[in-house]
């Protein structure tokens, strides 16, 4: 991956649809625009490629100037190479699949068309499909037609707006795949706009996340998730456990800085910054919840050992979820998963006692 | 949206297509012609053309409704009023390069369809007896306002002190060939009509008609005037139209000869 | 048969489609662009031939063509004839009385047209007029035959506003209609049921391609 950013983008605007969204994309990279519905990430996506002016925009795609609003410039979709694939492909009912291509190779002379179409359907594994027209395809192969459309162009940004929300998940992990497959080919620079965090997490290099047309924080799945940089981000990202607790004091000699959580006291990672004594939202996530064997006594040197009762669980085929009173008053609700297997083992069940360790590299604070 | 140059662009292109269809050469002149004349002047017409005569059009309408298309600028050659006062007007208004001439003289009559309870006779004493038996339900005339034949229609039964009876049962033919129609086709009971047409072969199977003195009402000279005099075809259908020949068939048709005094 | 007369109505029919076909497209697609406030007020005027009483729209036809009136006399400048009374008035009146047949079929057509489509196609690289071409007409083109039927039918059985505008000069503003109605008047019933039967057999074709095609599904929708 190199880092040569290729696509900028910032856009600014109070309505009618609210935007404060800035974010860069590298050659070869996805990024992903995860947030909830109307939260403005497809009228990003649509102002990258041209078919909407917010008042205040830059948009550059490898240094060329797309969209400058404070010089006046916005270059209209033909002119730019973005390929984009719609929510619900938006391909052209008259035409076959073929056709549709065809459409976005007006680049090439007329002769070289055809081949190239039939090129790019194969390469979407659509080959024999070339003739048929979209009423005669299936949600994926739609959805294919759409893909190599878009690539026609040999576009300098591909913009895939919720592509996989309109299939069956067989045929969504299946295209997962070969959209994957497909940019180890063509390293060119793509936003995927989802509403599916796991699908964000499962694809993107980086994925950013918004809330009213505002960028909130931008980063690696693993940074989001695990290190979000507040308590909006973390709830965005479905990050179960957040709590507020005060720092007690730091030790930088162990990495450590101390949290006072109802009655505990936490050893965290070290945050030299934050002021002893501030009230601070923190957060761990499900995987850094480790539960202790029941049969098997605790040993005091556990990280983070933490005890209550189970308030729910909820097995779902090879995991289960549980819900776990800590001991506390109030008592918080702390959320982590164990292996249906474990749970059984354990003879885990709604009122049980149990006890966790919370590990320490899992516990997240943002000021 | 398209972008304001090609919108433009095609704009312009639109309106040039609107302005150019082609103009038709109309070279054909055109007479309009009172009504009353639906069946006489197809025949001048025929006669003209078989003396040698080349093609001419001709319109029937009401002489009022010609006389303000004249004022708009309707391109027709020849004018054939049913009346005198229309072309005078024209000329008075230099629509018309002169008065014209007197071309004939015209009647009214009352006339009956077939199977109507009226009876027809000259003094109308026939009609004054079906109107107080209720026995007249329509009466069919041509409108007063622009048709002299209709005009004299009302001067007539004003005369004869039956206008305010009939009042309510008119039916005003927009031209007096028009009140004809709706006095053959049966839903009108009677009307009053030009002899011209009452006698036409046409009618005279389908009715039974009586003329009602002609000093009942202003008389029915009717005027003709030549409107392009430099069009060579329509002055010389103006020309034969004053021939005697002319003069005869119009007679056969019911339309006197122009008195001495016209 | 009046055979000049039904010649004169299709050529009059056959103009008004030429000639308001491409303009009712280029208005309805301007509609479409117009925020909901002006559209609908130009929407109302456009509709205003449907409603109106032709003697209405030819009163206020004449006022603005009539000799004394400055597109009368601008034409008669131009050409030196007037257009009260002329075939070429006639095409004029008939693309005013036409226009909303025109325009609310084909606005409806290319209403129906998604927005996606339009951007999807300049997104892939196509020009403006490339997408209006290659995009949406082969989409739109059932309204667009129902607008050339419906003009071609209203203009072939329009009466008050040709006889007022036109008036009745054989081989130049007599269409069918009136001959139809002179006709009668000369109470020649033959030769106007014939010319009756013969104008009711192509309105009725002409109508029923328009309702062969309307409410049809495109089998590739």
């Amino acid at each position: 991956m190199a880092d040569v950013t290729a696509l900028e983008v910032e856009l600014v605007q109070d309505g009618p649809i609210p935007l404060a969204a800035r974010f860069a994309c590298r050659t070869g990279e996805l990024l992903a625009l995860v947030g909830p519905s109307g939260s403005g990430k497809t009228t990003i996506l649509r102002a990258v490629a041209g078919l909407y002016r917010p008042r205040h925009a830059l948009v550059r795609c490898h240094g060329e100037v797309w969209t400058d609003s404070a010089r006046g410039v916005h270059l209209p979709p033909q002119r730019r190479r973005a390929g984009l694939v719609f929510q619900d492909y938006a391909l052209f009912p008259h035409l076959s699949a073929q056709g549709n291509v065809e459409t976005a190779l007006g680049h090439l002379p007329r002769p070289e068309r055809p081949g190239r179409a039939r090129e790019l359907l194969r390469r979407v594994h659509l080959e024999g499909l070339e003739a048929r027209r979209p009423h005669a395809l299936s949600g994926g192969q739609k959805q294919r037609v759409a893909l190599a459309r878009a690539l026609a162009r040999e576009p300098r940004v591909l913009l895939l707006d919720e592509p996989f929300s309109a299939v069956d998940q067989v045929t969504r992990r299946r295209l997962q795949r070969q959209l994957v497959l497909l940019r180890q080919r063509l390293p060119v620079p793509t936003i995927l706009v989802t509403h599916d965090l796991e699908e964000a997490a499962r694809l993107a290099d980086r994925i950013c996340v918004l809330h009213h047309g505002r960028t909130l924080q931008t980063g690696p799945p693993s940074e989001i998730l695990n290190r979000p940089i507040s308590a909006q981000v973390a709830r965005l990202v479905d990050l179960g456990n957040i709590f507020e607790g005060e720092v007690a004091g730091h030790r930088p000699e162990a990495g450590h800085t101390l949290l006072r959580w109802h009655g505990h006291l936490l050893e965290a990672r070290l945050r030299r910054e934050i002021a002893v004594g501030s009230r601070v939202a923190w957060v761990i996530p499900p995987g850094f919840v480790v539960m202790h064997r029941r049969d098997r006594p605790s040993r005091g040197e556990r990280e983070n050992p933490v005890r209550g009762r189970i308030e729910e669980l909820v097995a779902f085929g090879e995991t289960t979820n549980v819900t776990m009173l800590v001991d506390g008053a109030p008592a918080p609700t702390l959320h982590f998963t164990v292996s249906t297997h474990a749970a059984r083992r354990n003879r885990l069940a709604p009122g049980v006692e149990v006890r966790v360790s919370l590990l320490a590299e899992g516990i997240h604070l943002m000021p | 949206m398209p972008p304001a140059t090609t919108r433009r662009r095609l704009l312009l292109a639109a309106s040039g297509v609107l302005l150019a269809p082609p103009a038709r050469a109309a070279t054909t002149p055109i007479v309009a012609a009172a009504s009353v004349l639906q069946f006489a002047l197809p025949e001048i017409a025929d006669r003209f053309r078989r003396a040698g005569g080349p093609r001419i059009r001709l319109v029937f309408g009401s002489s009022g409704n010609f006389y303000r298309q004249i004022l708009q600028g309707a391109p027709y050659a020849l004018f054939l009023s049913a009346d005198e006062d229309y072309v005078l007007r024209l000329a008075e208004r230099r629509r018309a390069p002169d008065p014209g001439v007197i071309y004939a003289v015209g009647r009214i009559v009352l006339f009956a369809p077939k199977g109507s309870p009226l009876e027809v006779d000259a003094e109308l004493d026939g009609l004054e007896r079906a109107l107080r038996r209720g026995e007249i339900r329509r009466f069919a005339i041509a409108n007063p306002e622009h048709a002299p034949y209709g005009k004299r229609a009302e001067e007539a039964l004003r005369h004869r002190r039956l206008w305010d009876l009939l009042r309510p049962r008119l039916v005003l033919g927009e031209n007096v060939a028009q009140a004809a129609q709706f006095a053959v086709s049966g839903s009108a009971q009677g009307g009053i009509l030009a002899r011209a047409l009452a006698a036409a072969p046409t009618l005279r199977d389908r009715g039974r008609y009586a003329p009602i003195p002609s000093r009942w009402h202003a008389p029915l000279r009717q005027r003709m005037v030549l409107l392009r005099p430099e069009d060579e075809t329509a002055r010389r259908f103006f020309a034969h139209l004053r021939s005697p020949d002319s003069a005869d068939l119009l007679r056969r048709h019911g339309l006197d000869p122009p008195d001495r005094s016209g | 048969m009046d055979w000049e007369a039904l010649r004169l109505s299709l050529e009059l029919a056959l103009w008004t489609c030429l000639l308001l076909l491409p303009a009712g497209t280029l208005l309805a697609r301007a509609l479409r662009s117009l925020r909901p406030g002006p559209r609908r007020l130009i929407g109302a005027l456009v509709a205003l031939p449907l409603v109106l009483p032709p003697t209405v729209l030819g009163y206020y036809l004449l006022v603005l063509m009539g000799r004394a009136s400055p597109l009368g006399g601008l034409y008669e400048k131009l050409t030196g004839g007037s257009l009260v009374f002329s075939f070429e008035g006639l095409v004029a009146a008939s693309l005013v009385f036409n226009l909303p047949f025109a325009v609310q079929p084909l606005e409806r057509a290319f209403a129906a047209i998604p927005r996606n489509l339009r951007e999807a196609a300049a997104v892939s690289g196509l020009s403006p007029v490339a997408i209006f071409f290659r995009i949406e007409l082969p989409l739109a083109w059932p309204g667009v035959l129902a607008a050339f039927a419906l003009v071609f039918a209203h203009t072939l059985g329009e009466f008050g506003v040709v006889l007022m505008v036109g008036g009745a000069i054989p081989g130049e503003t007599r269409t069918i209609a009136i001959a139809i109605y002179d006709r009668v008047q000369a109470l020649d019933e033959a030769a106007a049921g014939i010319m009756s039967a013969s104008l009711l057999a192509i309105s009725f074709a002409t109508i029923a391609l328009v309702y062969l095609f309307e409410p049809g599904r495109r089998r590739d929708g």
